[in-house]
């Protein structure tokens, strides 16, 4: 009965997005529908004193125009009201308008006379700590007032222990993951109901956000998550579609607001820039005894997903190699900077990449290889040394920091030892000659394995004799539908392509967490599994009563139920005499005996350009453990992706701020370099054989992991080629040559 | 973005008559490729655009006796595609092949790429009134400024976006211009001004002035010719630093040596003093390193672009060192 899984089925929205004929947010019109466009600050912290609109409001064709001083009151995330009369970014919303077409909307907000009185501002993360600051936020610039700490054993006597002790700081920019499809959202009301076409990861969350901002209740409000042109974890989080939605109310017509391609750079979410300090204690035999990290992380005007972001950055530090002594400071600072958010592995990334440069330190202090290293060292199944303390009886955290804990499953080890077989790490590199310099890299990395909030998922033998699943997650363009489509045909015991689903629209499915963490395989499937076979006994008995046989005699085919004689129901007749079916399973994703993580190594040939500076990655070997793998090509897109969007992290894209004015510099696809299709090697992904007992179907989390290990791995590579340090991220062309000055100056005096 | 009235004169004259009427309210439009982008932008506005797609004679690429002349409005597509042109002045072709993208060069005229506006990031926003559009403030100066000038700036400290400039400086090309009076020709060098002679604009061409064409002399005996350039991303994108290079060596000794910096300064930056380094020198006596030091001297660097005078000493070396066939 495994026909549906370990099987790379076409992507259910594969003919929908080919032809064209996939809709957008952006795509959909309304009889009547206005163009809402937004008023941006363009100071990076003021007081709005006074906001005059008559210019603009007596204007034909301006339909609606919404400030501070008359936006209902309500709050999108505790720091982010409807409208503030503060801004904290230039950039930030200061008032909108809605008119028959984008010129008259765009000629209103020009006519819009705000009155600001600056106040002071701080763009730096570390300035922004510094005691005489300028808040950003009432209370101060360091997120609840303290740094978050979090340590197990003592960090103290684990570098007492130590012969040899790394310790560096590096940093990391703030990144956008320049989606495709900028944000957009349509907004109507009929009476007191709200629709909200919108892209985005949570159709439930958003519709729960909406309708706590707007006060309208609950059951007035829906959202249809129409198809998503990506997300890397972030799309909601803003003010687009709350704002859309008053306009609307106010015009009395549909609203759409889509942001431009500059209004997503510097008004959506971004990677959070981050400083980490690593401190590594080793014996000289390579054990590791100590492990601290801290990180400053600068979460921009706004917290968004910032705490919980923060805390990532410390998982790795926590619990990558097996160690008693271990310690994470997290910092997250506000600054007038655009907002920072969830971005695909949230702060792992950062974390990873300054204490996997310093594993290779260590390594090579204590005269060791850097797979080596890595195999002496990293955690194994069994789980981190100490004493459990979560109660026996609850569900383990995914990135605790206790020990005493083994995980669910941890194929690690095997990812290390095929990547590197498959990299060749011990062969010799290719020759090249100068200003071509070659060199290897590698990194592991540890992340949460999926299990979420709570889930909810319904299959239903419908009266026409349909088999649907309805799930109310959103396919970020990950290809989620397809992979809990799968689970569903499996655990019903039909083929997938039988089934018909309904996803992402908040009135038509059940509720659901969004689509984040790397949880929907994992939670969402787990919930999807356990009602497709509630459903399968349903329908099996349904097959008894009208065949007369017992259960144990009967099967499910594609066409209905049969009994082993050959006699047979089919689905419609089934659904006739029992007036439809419904299977509803709700589960609390994860395990009180395990932590389920996911894991993996990633392994990096790059070719440095002395001359230019230029970093040009060539080869590259991604080894993951994510569990079973449901889908195969899905799986290794996913890993592709991330490894791709990395590099563009590593090697090139930064968001660059004016430090004077606020200003973001770059916010085009010219300055803010994504990588060219020219810019990517082959990579080669390679899964390791695990089948995790607590997953569905044995699967494990994979939607974020491929992003963890690409920046140290290519650091890693570079300090092989050419023997200098990358510290700061990106490593441009302008850094790589200051390294190799500093270099020489260094070999010269 | 404000609304504007598209105007196709037939003759250069009709053209050249409604630029002067217009004066200061009118744009040429030729591949539009960077003009479209600064209407959105909002860094220009005018009142009229030209278009200049249905002038008879600028799509071509014309022989005559010792020169090939390239109609303004030829893509850089059809250069890259033009073997004659490959064979003889391959730097040339390097320069275009690495603009931008293969949709851009399809679009994009070698009229509208020499007279392409800057790149800087506080020219571009609206939210800057910087020097360039008649403020009193250079941004970058405190400001961002990776990409800006190491030599010679003069309040503005803009670089020259332009490949196939610094190519074409390189190759003593000289360039035809419509205008009062008809038509003259000047060499290319002298079409490019800084911003010490006027910071509005980077062109010498004044109202009612078209650019017709560009002409390129013939190689002379044993002549070569090169165009290197550093960026960020392989495609699509401006050169951190490019060099263009045009050497001739006669009985192993370079008779006639042009080495020509992009993305380091205003204009397309000529060294005189590394091209008289490798004057009368017997090529393989020629020390590339010190060529390319001597190519940047005077560099003043700012807080983000010291990288770039090393930069532009190893790509000179570098150049040198391909034309010259040297080791190393």
């Amino acid at each position: 009965m495994t026909t549906n899984i370990e099987k790379s089925v076409p992507r259910r929205d594969l003919p929908a997005k080919l032809t064209g004929e996939a809709k957008y947010a952006a795509d959909i019109q309304l009889p009547g529908m206005l163009v809402g466009k937004i008023l941006r600050s363009p100071h990076p912290h003021a007081k709005i004193v006074s906001v005059d609109t008559s210019r603009a409001e007596s204007m034909n064709g301006v339909y609606a125009v919404v400030t501070p001083f008359d936006v209902p009151k309500g709050n999108i995330a505790p720091d982010l009201p409807i409208l503030d009369t503060e801004v904290r970014f230039v950039g930030d919303e200061v008032a909108a308008v809605a008119a028959e077409d984008e010129d008259i909307a765009q000629e209103a907000l020009s006519r819009i006379a705000v009155e600001y009185e600056a106040l002071p501002f701080v763009t730096d993360m570390e300035k922004a700590l510094e005691p005489d600051a300028p808040p950003v936020h009432e209370g101060g610039n360091l997120v609840g007032g303290d740094p978050i700490t979090l340590e197990r054993g003592n960090v103290s006597e684990g570098f007492a222990e130590a012969d040899v002790i790394l310790e560096d700081t590096f940093r990391t920019p703030s990144h956008s993951g320049a989606a495709l499809e900028p944000r957009a959202a349509v907004a109507s009301w009929e009476g007191y109901a709200l629709t909200v076409w919108k892209s985005t990861r949570g159709a439930h969350a958003d519709r729960l956000m909406l309708s706590i901002a707007l006060g309208v209740d609950l059951e007035n409000v829906r959202v249809i998550g129409v198809n998503m042109g990506a997300g890397y974890g972030n799309k909601d989080e803003t003010r687009l579609s709350v704002l859309a939605a008053i306009l609307a109310r106010r015009a009395g017509r549909p609203v759409k607001i889509e942001a431009t391609r500059e209004e997503e750079f510097v008004a959506g979410r971004h990677r959070h820039a981050t400083i980490t300090t690593v401190k590594m204690g080793v014996k000289n035999d390579g054990t590791v005894t100590a492990v601290h990290a801290t990180t400053i992380m600068d979460t921009g005007a706004y917290l968004s997903s910032g705490p919980g972001v923060v805390r990532r950055a410390g998982q790795g530090a926590l619990y990558l190699y097996r160690c008693p002594n271990v310690r994470y400071d997290g910092h997250l600072t506000y600054t007038n900077t655009p907002s920072g958010g969830s971005y695909r592995a949230l702060g792992a990334p950062q974390g990873h990449f300054a204490l996997e440069i310093i594993a290779d330190r260590a390594a090579e202090a204590v005269g060791m290889g850097p797979v080596e290293f890595r195999l002496k060292n990293h955690v194994g199944p069994e789980g981190q040394p100490g004493e459990r303390i979560t109660p026996r009886n609850e569900i383990m955290d995914t990135q605790p920091v206790e020990g005493g804990v083994p995980f669910s499953s941890n194929g690690l080890r095997e990812c290390i030892e095929k990547g590197a077989e498959a990299f060749g790490w011990d062969e010799e590199l290719p020759q090249t000659d100068d200003p071509i310099w070659r060199g290897k890299g590698m990194a592991i990395f540890i992340y949460r394995g999926g299990a979420g909030g709570r889930s909810i998922a319904r299959m239903c033998l419908e009266r026409d004799g349909v088999l649907r699943l309805e799930s109310g997650v959103m396919d970020v363009g990950e290809g989620s539908y397809t992979v809990l489509t799968q689970i569903a045909a499996e655990a019903l015991g039909i083929d997938y392509g039988v089934l018909q689903t309904t996803f992402g629209d908040s009135a038509t499915t059940p509720d659901s967490p969004i689509t984040a963490g790397s949880t929907v395989t994992f939670s969402a499937g787990l919930a999807v599994e356990k009602a497709g076979a509630g459903l399968r006994q349903k329908i099996l008995a349904a097959g008894s009563d009208a065949l007369g046989h017992p259960i144990s005699e009967l099967d499910l085919n594609d066409g209905g139920v049969i009994h082993t004689s050959g006699s047979s129901v089919s689905f419609a007749e089934l659904a006739s005499h029992t007036g439809g079916l419904v299977e509803e399973a709700s589960v609390s994703p994860g395990s009180t005996d395990y932590i389920v993580n996911s894991f993996g190594a990633h392994f990096a040939e790059v070719e440095v350009n002395t001359d230019t500076g230029q970093v040009r990655v060539v080869r590259y070997v991604a080894a993951h453990d994510s569990g079973r793998i449901l889908n195969p090509m899905l799986a290794v897109n996913q890993v592709e992706g991330g490894v791709s969007q990395m590099l563009g992290f590593t090697l090139s894209e930064e968001m660059l701020t004016d430090h004077n004015s606020g200003a973001t510099l770059n916010a085009n696809f010219l300055e803010h370099k994504s990588p060219t299709i020219l810019e990517y090697p082959d990579i080669q992904v390679i899964f390791a054989d695990v089948v995790d007992p607590v997953g569905p179907y044995g699967a494990k989390a994979l939607g974020e992991p491929p992003s963890i290990g690409v920046a140290p791995a290519v650091a890693n590579a570079i300090r092989d080629a050419v023997g200098i340090e990358v510290r700061d991220l990106p490593a441009t062309p302008d850094r790589i040559l200051d390294l190799l000055a500093e270099k020489e100056e260094a070999e010269d005096s | 973005m404000t609304p504007f009235e598209i105007l196709t004169p037939s003759t250069l004259q009709e053209a050249h008559s409604i630029l002067v009427e217009k004066s200061g309210n009118a744009s040429i439009f030729a591949g539009g490729t960077d003009m479209l982008g600064e209407i959105k932008q909002g860094t220009s506005s005018p009142g009229f655009i030209v278009n200049m797609g249905n002038l008879e004679g600028l799509r071509g690429i014309e022989e005559r006796k010792g020169e090939t002349a390239f109609g303004s409005m030829v893509t850089l597509s059809r250069i890259a595609r033009d073997s004659d042109t490959a064979a003889r002045s391959p730097g040339f072709v390097q320069a275009v092949e690495s603009v931008a993208t293969p949709q851009i060069r399809n679009a994009g005229t070698l009229g509208g790429n020499l007279c392409q506006r800057p790149r800087c990031w506080y020219y571009r926003s609206a939210a800057f009134d910087c020097l360039k559009k008649g403020g009193d403030t250079c941004f970058a100066v405190d400001g961002g400024n990776k990409y800006h000038a190491i030599l010679g700036a003069d309040r503005c400290h803009i670089v020259h976006p332009s490949d196939t400039a610094v190519a074409l400086m390189a190759l003593d090309a000289q360039v035809e211009i419509f205008g009062e009076g008809g038509l003259r020709r000047i060499p290319v060098a002298e079409l490019f001004v800084g911003p010490g002679e006027d910071v509005l604009s980077e062109t010498s061409l004044g109202v009612g002035d078209i650019l017709t064409r560009v002409a390129i002399p013939h190689p002379g005996h044993g002549a070569g010719s090169i165009y290197l350039k550093a960026k960020e991303r392989q495609a699509y994108d401006f050169a951190l630093v490019s060099v263009g290079g045009y050497m001739e060596v006669v009985d192993g000794v370079v008779e006639e040596a042009r080495i020509v910096l992009g993305g380091v300064a205003p204009v397309p930056y000529f060294s005189l003093a590394a091209s008289d380094a490798l004057h009368g020198v017997v090529a393989g006596h020629v020390d590339p390193t010190a060529i390319g030091k001597l190519a940047v001297e005077g560099a003043i660097p700012m807080s983000d672009n010291g990288y770039k005078v090393r930069l532009a000493s190893n790509l000179v070396a570098r150049a040198v060192r391909t034309l010259l066939d040297l080791p190393g």
